[in-house]
């Protein structure tokens, strides 16, 4: 069986292959594993892969897998073919600005129509006492608003869409 | 002493404070926000009041329904906590004429030390030094030219009623003052209300140590020594220490001593502390008071084994201070990392959203100071922090790695948050070695990114994961149907949000 992964904007393919008691586990299509499944715990999952006994921690919100392996942190998102939400997102910011994260929108300091030169600032979100300025990421006329002064945000909520010629 | 307490805070110095109040035998009130019907600080409590909507201003800033909180209650002091309204000279008299004891310092010490300039030149009197600027703030700015080039480029652009870092700006040369004056002035305004702001002289390299002092309503004081709070992060502390790794005895003395000074002169009373700059030549100047409870304050209390915040009661019961300073000492070592809901890899971006899982480290000489749960869905109108690892070791050596250890058995899923950051932190070899001042985060991003090496065994774990569920999947199918999954997504009582 295959799955694939993003992280950090990249995808990951991890091959699982079982054998008897052991996993044949190929990540990349270049490096195989060994693995040896030891057991599970909630929340943990423990296995081997050399003869070193692995516990990693995981929690799971929808497509989303959190993780703590050794002291490092990962968040892996299962690939189902089509781009994920967090890539779509991405690729809309081309002419408009969405919120880094879930916050309060403080100041939109723009109208609609009004032309803006890239760099200008077209939002401010505040989180956790925080201020962070969303600029044009090109020069352009402001198309849309989709936020009033004083509403909360969602993360990648897109706030400020231009119209560029 | 009190039979009741108000702690006017949230999170995890809400529960500290509580802890405090329970070993005393005095009853706890608790407030909160709307959000914050469910967050940990109210199973610490006896009593519980709602003091207005989600924001801050509505809310923990509300003078008004705090002080009609603890009236109704009848508590008979109120704890501050830190940040809020924890050094608000007006809350503090707001209190004062309301009948109920305020657990920090007098409205009119708070008013002296909060005042940054007038410190400044109350403590210059005292012979304490302090870093030559301007002696009063300032809009005139040819006023900020001539002092800028008194003291010399670089120069530091600062809030007067300023802290946390809001408001500073360090300006190399005179071509920047201008804008850096304007946009100083901005971030005062918005942060505290008051647009006033002045000039030092900017100190390289320098370390930032504070002195936590003791001082009852009889004139008794001592001081606890240092907290070496140098690793910080857009002017914030996030890993403090204690003993400091550069102070000598002698150093150690005449600094504590003369954070006694500053705190006698501002008669002030209870827990305070007193913050410097230290040069790379080992030269120290006044930089300001903090008139609260710190969030740093454990690892003092680790090496002295002294309960500060049981102390700070006492005091403002009108009790005298027992401590003698000859019978305070520094036993071992303590360090302090602070947890936050951020994005350390990032640019430190809030990080808000649901704890998933969360296992907190345990084991010898380990605390953790903590306002989180599993399952809590952290919100974004607050502070960061989420808590407090605190480690004590007999010495300096046995403590890196101990609190390296504890940081990687610090498990939180659901969100970004700084804690793999701190663990590279501690064990990068100039950490290791104590050599760091406060620029040491600018100057060791390279070596303070992710690293992939373990991202592999990430991999294969995620795929195991989901291997076995969709395993467990088709035998719950085809042996029996399991109502509960039939339904679909469930959960008791759940209300839209």
């Amino acid at each position: 069986m295959e799955y694939k992964f993003i992280h950090l904007d990249k995808i990951y393919s991890v091959k699982l292959e079982k054998k008897d008691d052991s996993y044949r586990v190929v990540v990349d299509n270049n490096t195989i594993y060994e693995v040896v499944d030891v057991g599970a715990q909630p929340n943990v999952i423990s296995f081997k892969v050399k003869d070193k006994l692995q516990s990693v921690y995981f929690a799971s919100d929808k497509d989303k897998t959190y993780l703590s392996v050794n002291g490092e942190y990962f968040i892996l998102e299962l690939e189902k073919g089509k781009t994920s939400s967090a890539k779509s997102a991405a690729q809309q910011k081309g002419n408009s600005v969405a919120s880094p994260m879930p916050g309060l929108v403080v100041k939109i300091p723009v109208k609609i129509d009004e032309k803006v030169t890239a760099g200008t600032t077209l939002a401010i979100v505040e989180a956790m006492k925080m201020q962070n300025e969303l600029s044009a990421p090109c020069d352009g006329i402001v198309k849309r608003i989709n936020f009033k002064e004083g509403e909360q945000v969602d993360a990648l909520k897109v706030i400020v869409e231009l119209e560029t010629r | 002493m009190f039979k009741k307490i108000l702690i006017a805070n949230r999170g995890e110095i809400t529960i500290r404070v509580a802890r405090a109040c329970q070993e005393l035998g005095i009853a706890t009130v608790g407030v909160y926000s709307t959000v914050d019907k469910t967050s940990l600080h109210l199973r610490y409590m006896d009593e519980a009041v709602w003091i207005g909507d989600s924001a801050p201003l509505a809310s923990y800033l509300n003078i008004d329904a705090i002080i009609d909180a603890a009236k109704k209650t009848k508590s008979e002091a109120i704890h501050p906590g830190y940040g809020f309204l924890a050094e608000n000279e007006l809350f503090a008299s707001a209190c004062e004429n309301a009948g109920i004891i305020f657990i920090g310092p007098s409205s009119k010490s708070l008013a002296l030390v909060g005042d940054k300039i007038a410190s400044r030149n109350t403590v210059k009197k005292l012979g304490v030094p302090i870093i030559p600027g301007m002696e009063m703030a300032n809009t005139d700015i040819s006023k900020f030219k001539i002092t800028a080039k008194r003291v010399g480029y670089p120069v530091m652009v600062k809030a007067s009623m300023g802290g946390g870092g809001k408001g500073m700006r360090i300006v190399r040369n005179e071509k920047e003052l201008e804008s850096s004056i304007a946009a100083g002035q901005r971030e005062a305004k918005s942060s505290f209300g008051d647009d006033s702001i002045y000039l030092e002289k900017y100190i390289e390299q320098p370390h930032h140590i504070e002195f936590q002092v003791l001082r009852d309503k009889f004139g008794n004081c001592v001081h606890l020594y240092e907290r070496e709070c140098s690793i910080q992060r857009r002017h914030q502390k996030i890993i403090e220490e204690t003993p400091s790794p550069v102070l000598n005895d002698d150093l150690r003395m005449k600094m504590g001593e003369a954070a006694k000074r500053v705190i006698e002169t501002a008669d002030y009373t209870s827990a305070g502390t007193v913050e410097f700059l230290l040069d790379k030549d080992k030269n120290f100047y006044f930089l300001e008071v903090n008139a609260r409870i710190q969030v740093e304050h454990p690892i003092t209390e680790m090496v002295t084994g002294v309960d500060l915040v049981r102390q700070q009661i006492l005091i403002a019961a009108g009790e005298k201070l027992k401590l003698r300073q000859e019978q305070i000492s520094q036993n071992g070592h303590a360090i302090e990392a602070r947890i936050y809901a951020e994005d350390a890899d990032n640019d430190f971006l809030p990080s808000p959203g649901k704890i998933l899982f969360l296992n907190e480290p345990s084991g010898p000489g380990i605390r953790v100071d903590t306002g989180i749960y599993q399952g809590w869905n952290i919100p974004p109108h607050y502070d960061p922090i989420l808590s407090k690892l605190i480690v004590w070791a007999e010495d300096r050596k046995s403590c890196l790695p101990r609190i390296s250890n504890a940081l990687k058995n610090y498990i939180l899923l659901g969100l970004k948050t700084n804690i793999s950051y701190l663990r590279r932190i501690i064990n990068t070899k100039k950490f290791m070695i104590g050599k760091y001042n406060t620029h040491f985060i600018g100057e060791n991003e390279k070596n303070l990114k992710p690293s992939t090496e373990n991202l592999d065994i990430a991999l294969i774990a995620a795929a195991l994961d989901k291997e076995k569920e969709k395993l467990s999947l088709t035998t719950e199918t085809s042996i029996k149907s399991n109502p509960w999954k039939e339904i679909g997504e469930w959960e008791i009582c759940k209300k839209n949000t």
